[in-house]
């Protein structure tokens, strides 16, 4: 459903992904761990050409893109065949909750006006906003603007979500609500990728976890797996540093 | 100094005559400015090869020439060049027949599209790049990302500033009284030279600019309003808000003259 093969990217001469491929089943949510700057965020985006890889070959649905030889079309296909959850909301200041839904559906996909304002609305309910349709951005909370920003993505339906570090923006206390919510999404059977640090979260909703350093897969495997059993000495490291907090009831 | 109040009147009417003339120096320009102005920004923000190289020698260039200084260049090419240009493409007018009210057209125009061009800039500037990417995530093309989500947001950053450049403008209008246009200030002049009530005339065009001044000024402050509510919340809120503070100022007001 959604196959990277060999995806390289420099910034420079920072090579940031070596030779990075995964493979994702339909339906499937992959989560992706691994230190700061391994390379997750550049991953995520290079999926659907925030920035552009140096080389490889990304599938996703029907479409095949080699990286060297996409044009413009190829690119605008990619990035409607996908959907993408910013660590900052990223809404688009000067529109409504509603509006931010909608505008990527009368825009980009030509969906009628009416259609796509009931769409808007039925996701706005979905993530429990609609009593804040005609709210600006400005004036929702970290919280209310991610849930617009999943509900942006949602209802684009596209055939893969991608989310990057979702929570990390979000005051402690709100961070259990939004993780529910993308488990929501998860339930409504979307393929997802998904880089957080939430471990718990992890565990909960993965069907296969991926663990990047250094700008490659170190390992994946079954979340049992990774969490419990991690064949590599950096995934235990890395994981160290999340499990002991865990453990400590125990002591 | 005996002010003549009825000659501020006569030259203010006799300014007020020239209305349309300055008008079209004023929305000429800055139109032209708006468009060209923005392009050349989006020309320096996009990095088009060539084009925001020379932009980028050739504005900060042309913005440290005093606008008397271009105006009196294009006037003199103008008076010695044009007729020469007329014959060369066999055209059997001659400079008589040309308004030189394009030669300030063209002074003041180019002086808008270059600051103009800057305003845009650094509003483009100020856009969050974050803005851009979400509009590309959805499918969002390049101009359709322009135009329905970073363009409104530029120009609401920028009224500020274009009202600045605006006013700006409607000063500038005048100094083509140098080359012989007849507009405002050379209007209001008329009686003057007629009655030596030239303090009277210089006033009387001060008035009429100042009034110009307000008008573009609550023009935009309608834009403003119209355009940026998405920064400050509602318009309902807004001037609920403003009315409040009108209110306490003026209770404040009222209790400071009980006091006294
Ligand atoms: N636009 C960029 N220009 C230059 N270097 C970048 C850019 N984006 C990311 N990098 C570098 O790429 C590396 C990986 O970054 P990133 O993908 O954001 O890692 P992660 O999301 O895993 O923390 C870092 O060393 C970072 O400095
Ligand atoms: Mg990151």
């Amino acid at each position: 459903m959604l196959e990277i093969k060999h995806i390289r990217k420099s910034f420079g001469r920072n090579e940031v992904l070596k030779d990075v491929s995964l493979n994702v089943k339909k339906g499937e949510v992959v989560v992706i761990l691994g230190p700061s700057g391994s390379g997750k965020t550049t991953l995520l985006r290079c999926l659907n050409f925030l920035e552009k890889a140096d080389s490889g070959e990304i599938t996703i649905g029907n479409k095949n893109v080699v990286i060297q030889n996409a044009g413009r079309k190829d690119i605008l296909d990619l990035r409607r065949k996908t959907g993408f959850v910013f660590q900052n909301y990223n809404l688009f200041a000067n529109k409504t909750a509603l509006e931010n839904i909608m505008e990527g559906l009368v825009t980009a996909r030509k969906v009628p006006k009416k259609d796509a304002r009931n769409i808007a609305e039925e996701t706005l309910k979905w993530v429990g906003l609609h009593d804040k349709a005609d709210y600006y951005p400005s004036q929702l909370s970290g919280g209310q603007q991610q849930r617009v920003g999943i509900a942006r993505a949602v209802a684009l339906n596209p055939e893969v979500i991608l989310f990057d570090e979702p929570t990390s923006a979000l005051d402690p206390e709100l961070v259990g609500e939004i993780l529910e919510l993308i488990k929501k999404v998860a339930t409504k059977g979307i393929t997802m990728i998904v880089v957080t640090h939430e471990m718990t979260f992890a565990q909960d909703v993965a069907d296969k976890v991926i663990f990047m350093d250094g700008g490659v897969v170190v390992e994946e495997g079954a979340p049992k797996e990774i969490f419990y059993r991690p064949k590599e000495e950096r995934t235990k490291q890395f994981l160290a540093k999340f499990i002991i907090p865990d453990n400590m009831y125990y002591i | 100094m005996q002010i003549d109040v009825k000659a501020i009147f006569e030259s203010f009417v006799s300014g007020l005559t020239y209305l349309p003339k300055t008008l079209i120096l004023i929305l000429v320009p800055l139109s032209i400015g708006l468009v060209v102005g923005t392009s050349i920004a989006l020309v320096r923000i996009y990095k088009v090869p060539v084009l925001s190289q020379f932009f980028a020698v050739f504005i900060p260039v042309y913005q440290g020439v005093p606008i008397v200084v271009a105006l009196m260049v294009y006037n003199l090419i103008y008076l010695m060049k044009t007729n020469d240009v007329l014959k060369f493409f066999g055209s059997s007018k001659t400079i008589a027949d040309i308004d030189s009210i394009y030669v300030g057209l063209f002074a003041l125009s180019l002086m808008m599209i270059c600051s103009i061009s800057e305003v845009m800039r650094g509003a483009l500037l100020s856009i969050n790049k974050g803005q851009y990417e979400a509009s590309y995530s959805v499918g969002m093309t390049k101009p359709q990302t322009l135009r329905k989500i970073i363009l409104p947001q530029v120009i609401s950053i920028a009224i500020p500033a274009l009202i600045n450049t605006t006013v700006g403008l409607i000063k500038s209008t005048s100094i083509v009284y140098a080359i012989g246009i007849a507009e405002i200030l050379s209007g209001a002049l008329v009686p003057s030279s007629r009655k030596y009530t030239f303090f009277e005339g210089y006033l009387a065009a001060a008035i009429i600019y100042w009034i110009l001044t307000i008008l573009i000024e609550l023009l935009y402050s309608y834009l403003e309003k119209r355009t940026s509510i998405f920064k400050t919340g509602k318009t309902e809120n807004k001037k609920l808000w403003s009315l409040k503070c009108w209110r306490s100022n003026t209770s404040e007001k009222a209790l400071a003259e009980m006091k006294s």
